[in-house]
């Protein structure tokens, strides 16, 4: 975060005085290799219970429902199992808004690159709950030619949730889990380099691409 | 819903057979499929493509026939895109999960048969029952699969032993 200028304000006034119809010019985000900052490897203690108090709380969740699982997460997530009030906060718009991916469901080879290719696209720190048999080992499709053996071959998981399916109360148990984990971590540098060795391959800055232009002449962007 | 009109059709007469059931009323192509029969003893063991067709003129009274051809040899099937523009889907399906060949293929992409549901470079054609599965061959089954194994038992059992489709054979060696 730290590598990023902040010309926000600059662009802004040049965007101001611009004539109408010209296209804009955005600078393209840079992104170092993971990293929490200064501020995650050296604090204190005390600043990091804090750091970790409010990382634990605000589990922004990316549900990846493939399969009948995705309805008991569903359920977790409406009045009655009620996970927001645990902190966990569904529907986020996207992997790059996400903390958490909730990996519900069979998860087959065709699907396996995408969910690493979302994987990567969230920020750093994330985290990884599988649902269900089917997710953690392959479940009853064990043998199939087409499943994956568990989503942990792609993908480093937090906690693992058993069951076919799970009750939504196993996922609250699970996230409770995960919190206590969130709670006891220390963010530097090298514990994510160790955390992801082996499987990581992109950080989420990596996976971009550049800005979509609309129409190839100028004076046809924004219309 | 339950398939109570089988017509099993020779070979030769796959596409006109459903050609003349379309014109019969049964216009509505429902699904097309096959069955690895190759482990049929004598001269007949091969493929059965089945196809299942509706005829919904009549709102309550649905009628519907499964028709079945036996394919030997490695024959290439008629293919049935030509009446119905749905079956390319599938045939494709068929073509891929079974190694099935269909005569005539034109879904009006000019790309011919190729893979659908598959994933890139996949080998194989899963559906057959010779087709060996690789977690299979790599690890044994966790638990009994033939009654009274697992336990110390007097009575063996002394029936045929379970071979199911997919579980590699001894030669494979030792799991």
């Amino acid at each position: 975060m730290e590598q990023v200028p902040s010309p926000v304000g600059q662009q802004v006034s040049q965007q101001v005085s611009r004539p109408a119809g010209q296209p804009v010019s955005l600078p393209m985000p840079t992104v170092g290799p993971a990293s929490m900052g200064v501020l995650g490897a050296h604090a204190p203690k005390p600043i990091k219970v804090v750091l970790n108090w409010g990382r634990r709380y605000s589990l922004w969740v990316f549900n990846f429902g493939l399969a009948c699982c995705a309805i008991e997460f569903i359920a977790a997530s409406m009045g009655r199992h009620d996970f927001i009030r645990l902190g966990v906060i569904p529907f986020a718009p996207g992997p790059r808004q996400a903390d958490l991916m909730v990996v519900s469901g069979t998860v087959t080879d065709k699907m396996a690159p995408a969910i690493r290719r979302l994987y990567d696209q969230m920020p750093e720190p994330k985290y990884v709950i599988s649902f269900g048999a089917c997710s953690n080992s392959g479940g009853p499709y064990w043998d199939s030619y087409s499943v994956t053996k568990g989503v942990d071959q792609i993908v480093p998981v937090d906690v693992y949730v058993p069951g076919c399916p799970p009750r939504p109360e196993a996922l609250l148990h699970g996230i409770i889990r995960l919190q206590e984990q969130i709670a006891a971590e220390r963010l530097s540098t090298q514990k994510l380099k160790g955390r992801y060795a082996g499987t990581r391959v992109g950080s989420a800055g990596d996976l971009r691409r550049p800005l979509l232009r609309r129409g190839a002449k100028p004076g046809e962007g924004g219309r | 819903m339950r398939v109570t009109d089988v017509r099993d059709v020779p070979f030769g007469e796959w596409s006109s057979t459903v050609l003349s059931h379309r014109e019969d009323g049964y216009a509505y192509f429902d699904w097309l499929t096959a069955v690895d029969e190759t482990d049929r003893e004598g001269d007949d063991a091969g493929f059965d493509v089945v196809c299942h067709l509706l005829d919904t003129r009549v709102p309550g009274a649905l009628r519907s026939v499964l028709l079945r051809t036996r394919v030997t040899g490695g024959l290439p099937v008629p293919s049935l895109t030509g009446i119905f523009r749905g079956a390319a889907w599938h045939e494709r399906e068929t073509h891929e999960m079974f190694g099935i060949d269909f005569d005539g293929f034109d879904d009006g992409s000019g790309l011919g048969l190729r893979p659908l549901l598959l994933p890139d470079g996949f080998e194989g054609t899963p559906l057959r029952k010779s087709f060996v599965l690789a977690a299979r061959a790599s690890k044994a089954w966790p638990g009994a699969k033939e009654p009274g194994e697992g336990h110390d038992s007097a009575r063996a059992p002394g029936r045929r032993r379970v071979q199911a489709p997919g579980v590699p054979g001894p030669e494979w060696g030792p799991r």
